[in-house]
């Protein structure tokens, strides 16, 4: 609950920051303080559960996953902000509404990790989607970020209208929007089509958020056009709050699906990850690689889906901490590149020795290699396939050669990091920005040597 | 009148939307589509509404079941207010940079 | 006492982690300190433990469990007993004066070398020490890994010769074909009885089958056989001396190439079960004595000679093993490594004052230029003789009075042996410290006594090699052979081998005469009139090694080489590379056609989505839904 007030509330405050001050740098600080000050009352939410004493009707509902997550995507945020921040206020002339968007999106996601009504699951997706129509259309005198914000707003509505639907007939069938009674009413319910055809549709604009194909189609377009910085915000903890939403849904519903769900999930993920590493292999661009890269491990995440057990539940926590720390690593370095294609990584290692040591990492993190945080995050995930069906062998098989495939592309950039002579250009790189990239790294090997270190915060 | 007569209404609506957000191009219109999808949703929660409370009205003459539905309505109607502003923002911003509202028109992003 | 076990090897590997990351910063004066330091240190502890064992007896150390599996539990713990301690104190005792001397050998090295030499070093130690501390079979075998990794780094020390590469690889590809005996072994061990923890498997071990102790053992054997250079593993080890001398010194002579000793020793429970392995083992252990000894008669290098003699001797050890006489065994382990790092030590102090030329023909009369050297020398060359009261006579003695109890012939083969051994040392003795300096005039110029520090463990080691034998003067001749008691606890199944009192004496009588004969003849044949040119005939043939190493080669090396081409040119080119190539070549293709669904254009992209949509509507109906809906609906 503090998390969801504050963060509407600090939304507001970056508003009116820049009402009292010009100076950019003051603006980000004040970000980073009300990302501090978002944690602190999330963490504190989670000890003493009645900051706020609102009715809540049952609408929301606060457990330890969910709050879980909220500070996960709250940590992402921060060191997103700390690592990207001068490059947000370098985007356009009023930095502080991108922060104050920023923090609208975080509200959204916060109502994503806690909601018990269709309503909240609406308004959370729709708060979480509107700010981000926005920051991908912020470069405005940029055809591409136009063009990127027209598809994303299109495809978005769209996608909202399929929801909305969905919801209305689920109600239809149930006469409720709280997902509890739901659950109670539509196993009874007379109205056979009606609640399986609901959750399929809802089902389908959940997928278009995480972008699993056959409904990805929007996201590499928007992930190339829009500004880089809001890239890597999108690309993570947005991404990693739809899963979450995805999970809270589906996780306890598979059974009422019906058996078709078991044909159409598998063929999604196998999908997911086909379209995802497939297409990335041919990329010229590394920001568009790392696009399709977000599709590949968005195939990866929606095997929590596909079970649902202690396992999988564990795994798409530590998998959104691994591939939040991770990308927002990548597309830090990315956003001070002047050359975006692989071949403007060429002789960074030279250059830039500890940034590319520290993009290492955080690509083999992607590709999932043993000691960095990557590894277990897929390690659970199809851990929990295996743990929970013994049928999904061959869909973990699939999985691995697929995973076998990203190393290729994530390969290409370590490649022309050190093995390729050129002269790789970036804007001016400070220590802050090394110190982050440092401390991005370290978390990574360290959930890498010992995944419980993160984990053991769940059960607090 | 039956539910049935509403849900095929309102079904019939959504398709409408959804094969205009398949066949015009101009912006604009697209757009007023993905509205008449958003309406057509209200019509049927409106429609679910009135049947769970003709439903629960027989036992409880009290009830106020299916409000929830009808809240739920005007939450569709803010946000779709607000999605509305945005979206006319994206679209007048994409205007003054190409002077075409055509959907296709910007085609850079692609492969 | 327990606490301090984990000290012992925690030295070394400390001393390898300064050495070998600071190598290029650290002075060479700061290496040697902390090499010898660390290895002393390990000394000082493993005497601790030594006393703590002899008073109290033996303890099992438990750290962590290493391995965790539901049915397998293998703990990294540490055993401290008789036969252990033993071997701490050779290696530690050993390897410090190694180390010691080496700071004196290698100063030549550049500091980063230097530094690189002394790292290795310590990581042989702790290696080492895991290999004879470890309580299992597990640990064991890191260890045993371990010490074959460095034997391997410290034959190629200078990796710029090619040669020394290639004797590095043959030592490295001959100890695998060992370690992989070893390895089925403990996996064996672990299927049948559940364990590799000694205790465990020496307990269980009358419920393994008949079939079952034969083949482990064999296969222990054969890990033995590499690593304890036997017939036929033995060809590594010659070859190894492309090493740094004190590397052969302790690598070589003292150390790892007993591990197999170690091993079998310490495994003597299973090998007493199993009469067809006692019997193999013995006649292995024989046949490369006498084999390896003829071929140290024809060499001329003083190194290879000394490395023949070293797989001689070890064979003799495993003639005691094979007869039962683990005691004989280990302490035959306990008197080579004074005497046989003593020889290679004194011929290092030789190749530095030759200017590191090893062919004997060229030394001669070295004597008054190298006193030192050439004095504890010649102790070393008396001791492996085996001439009383020398430690070499006890050890071997005890050995060859098992073979005799076990088979005369034995003893007698033995015996052979032990002339040859006898006349070789002292052909190599008399070549090269007696007689007159045949080498260049440079190099004659340049002669002089090493300095202290390597004189120092020169002489700590001739005294050894002197008194060493003390602890196990048999009973006959009035000792009470105090080692035989304190092994007692842990080779508890030796064959006891009563002889007549006289027909023992007659035994020792007869080698240490045949030994005295052939050293005579050996002296007198050769400090004269040296044999300078290459051997013709027989000799020829001994001075090629029989020709092993070019039967190797054609036998196996060769036809190996030969299938490895066909399957490089042709079957990995056109069936491996084909389809390795081809994947990637289709998924690069696939990657190509599958990216021009990304249209760019958003009606496209809906478009699919709607199609996408129905598709699952259409699956989800086939579960009756459709029908329902209809039935629903009007």
């Amino acid at each position: 609950m503090n998390a969801i007030i504050l963060s509407a509330l600090l939304g507001v405050v970056m508003m009116f920051a820049s009402v009292f001050t010009e100076n950019k740098i003051a603006i980000r600080n004040i970000a980073i303080f009300g990302l501090l000050i978002l944690l602190a009352s999330n963490l504190l939410n989670i000890y003493t559960p009645y900051s706020f004493n609102v009715d809540l009707h049952n609408m929301l509902r606060f457990d330890s996953f969910g709050l879980f997550f909220n500070s996960i995507a709250i940590v992402s945020t921060l060191l997103y902000v700390i690592l990207s921040g001068s490059d947000i206020v370098k985007v356009g002339n009023y930095p502080a509404e991108y922060f104050a968007l920023i923090f609208f999106v975080l509200c959204g996601v916060t109502i994503l990790s806690s909601y018990n009504s269709l309503l909240m699951l609406f308004l959370g997706v729709e708060i979480m989607s509107i700010p981000l129509y926005i920051l991908t259309g912020s470069d405005k005198k940029n055809l591409k970020s136009n063009e990127a914000s027209l598809k994303y707003f299109l495809m978005g509505a769209f996608s909202t209208g399929i929801m909305l639907m969905g919801i209305a007939l689920l109600y239809g069938a149930s006469g409720n929007f709280n997902l509890e009674m739901i659950r109670e009413k539509t196993s009874i319910a007379e109205f056979g089509i009606l609640a399986p055809l609901g959750l399929l549709l809802i089902f389908i604009s959940l997928a278009f958020k995480v972008s699993a194909a056959p409904f990805h189609f929007w996201t590499p377009d928007v992930y190339d056009g829009a500004p880089s910085v809001f890239t890597s915000f999108m690309a993570t903890i947005v991404k990693t709050a739809g899963f979450i939403a995805f999970v809270k849904l589906f996780s306890l519903r598979m059974a009422d699906l019906g058996p078709s769900y078991a044909i159409i999930l598998p063929v999604i993920i196998i999908a997911t990850l086909l379209v995802g590493n497939i297409t990335a292999v041919f990329q010229q661009s590394v920001k568009r690689m790392l696009a399709y890269s977000s599709i590949a491990q968005a195939g990866f995440m929606l095997f929590a889906l596909y079970t649902s057990n202690d396992l999988s539940t564990e795994g798409i926590l530590l998998y959104a901490a691994a591939y939040s720390i991770a990308t927002i690593g990548i597309f830090g370095i990315l956003i001070k590149m002047k050359d975006y294609t692989f071949d403007g990584y060429n002789g960074l290692a030279k250059k830039q020795p500890l940034v590319a040591a520290t993009n290492t990492v955080f690509l083999l993190s992607l590709a999932g290699i043993p000691l960095t945080a990557g590894f277990f995050a897929k390690y659970y995930m199809l851990a929990s396939a295996l743990k929970s069906n013994g049928s999904a062998l061959w869909l973990v098989i699939v999985a691995v050669l697929f995973a076998a495939v990203s190393v290729y592309y994530y390969f290409r950039v370590i490649q022309a990091m050190y093995f390729k002579d050129g002269d790789a250009e970036t804007t001016e790189i400070d220590g802050t920005f090394k110190f982050v990239l440092v401390v991005l790294a370290l978390l990574i090997i360290l959930i890498g040597i010992n995944p419980s270190i993160l984990l053991r915060w769940y059960y607090f | 009148m039956p539910i049935q007569y509403y849900i095929i209404l309102s079904l019939a609506l959504f398709c409408i939307g959804i094969v205009g957000v398949l066949v015009r191009r101009n912006v604009i219109i697209v757009f007023m589509c993905i509205e008449l999808m958003l309406n057509a949703v209200n019509l049927l929660l409106v429609a679910f509404s009135k049947m769970h409370h003709g439903i629960a009205y027989l036992t409880d003459k009290t009830t106020t079941t299916g409000s929830d539905a009808q809240l739920f309505v005007f939450f569709i109607m803010v946000v779709a207010a607000a999605e509305v502003s945005v979206g006319l923002a994206i679209i007048v911003m994409m205007y003054r940079n190409t002077h075409s509202v055509d959907v296709n028109f910007l085609n850079r992003l692609k492969n | 006492m327990n606490k301090l076990v984990y000290l012992v090897p925690l030295f070394p590997l400390i001393g390898f982690l300064i050495n070998g990351l600071g190598r290029k910063s650290l002075s060479k004066s700061l290496i040697s300190i902390i090499g010898c330091a660390s290895v002393l240190a390990s000394f000082v502890v493993s005497v601790i433990l030594f006393f703590d064992v002899k008073a109290n007896g033996a303890t099992v150390v438990d750290y962590f469990n290493f391995i965790n599996l539901d049915s397998l539990k293998i703990a990294f713990a540490f055993q401290i007993d008789a036969l252990s301690s033993l071997f701490l104190l050779i290696i530690t005792g050993v390897g410090f004066l190694i180390h010691l001397y080496s700071t004196a050998y290698m100063h030549d090295e550049e500091p980063q070398h230097f530094g690189r030499y002394f790292a290795y070093l310590n990581l042989f130690i702790f290696s080492m020490l895991l290999l004879v501390m470890g309580a299992n079979y597990v640990i064991m075998f890191i260890g045993w890994e371990g010490v074959g990794l460095c034997s391997y780094l410290l034959i190629g020390f200078w990796f710029k010769n090619d040669n020394y590469n290639y004797a590095a690889k043959k030592a490295f590809v001959m100890n695998r074909i060992g370690d992989l005996g070893f390895l089925l072994a403990v996996f064996w061990l672990i299927e049948k009885l559940g364990t590799a923890n000694y205790a465990d498997v020496f307990a269980h071990a009358s419920s393994l089958s008949s079939f079952d102790v034969t083949a482990i053992t064999i296969l222990l054997f054969v890990g033995a056989m590499g690593k304890s250079a036997q017939i036929p593993l033995y060809t590594w080890l010659p070859d190894a001396m492309a090493g740094p001398t004190p590397v052969s010194a302790l690598i070589h002579a003292a150390t790892m190439v007993t591990a197999g000793i170690y091993m079998i020793a310490r495994s003597n429970v299973l090998y007493s079960m199993s009469e067809v392995t006692m019997n193999l083992v013995s006649i292995i252990g024989l046949a490369t004595a006498l084999f390896a000894a003829t071929i140290a008669l024809k060499q001329n290098d003083i190194k290879k000679v000394l490395a023949y003699s070293t797989v001689s001797q070890l064979g003799y050890m495993f003639l005691g093993l094979g007869v039962g006489a683990y005691t004989g065994a280990v302490f035959h382990v306990m008197t080579h490594a004074f005497f046989k790092a003593l020889l290679f030590l004194g011929a290092g102090s030789v190749i530095q004052a030759m200017h590191h030329e090893q062919d004997i023909r060229k030394m001669g009369g070295l004597k008054k230029q190298l006193p030192i050297t050439h004095i504890t020398f010649l102790i070393g060359c008396i001791a492996i003789s085996g001439i009383p009261p020398f430690s070499g006579f006890f050890s071997k003695d005890e050995i060859l009075a098992a073979a005799f109890a076990k088979n005369p012939i034995y003893w007698g083969l033995g015996v052979a042996g032990a002339a040859m051994t006898a006349f070789y040392m002292f052909r190599l003795y008399a070549t090269t410290f007696l007689g007159t300096f045949r080498g260049t005039e440079d190099q004659q110029h340049h002669l002089h006594e090493s300095p202290s520090a390597m004189t120092i463990p020169l002489i700590v080691l001739a005294l050894l090699s002197v008194i060493g034998g003390f602890v196990g003067v048999p009973e006959i001749l009035g000792g009470h052979h105090s080692l035989h008691n304190f092994l007692s606890s842990v080779l508890t199944t030796e064959v006891a081998h009563e002889s007549a009192k006289n027909t023992e004496y007659l035994l020792m009588g007869i080698s240490v005469a045949v030994a005295a004969i052939a050293i005579i003849f050996a002296i007198n044949k050769f400090s004269k009139k040296p044999e300078l040119e290459d051997a013709t005939g027989f000799g020829k043939l001994l001075e090629n090694k029989w020709y092993v190493d070019e039967l190797y080669d054609s036998i196996i090396v060769k036809p190996n080489t030969a299938k490895g081409k066909f399957l490089k040119n042709i079957f990995e080119k056109n069936i491996i590379d084909a389809a390795v190539n081809g994947v990637g070549r289709m998924i690069n293709y696939s990657s190509r056609q599958l990216r021009l669904i990304q249209s760019g254009l958003v009606s496209g992209y809906i478009l699919f989505m709607v199609l996408a949509i129905i598709v699952m509507v259409l699956i989800w109906v086939n579960d009756g839904y459709i029908y329902k809906f209809f039935y629903n609906l009007f």
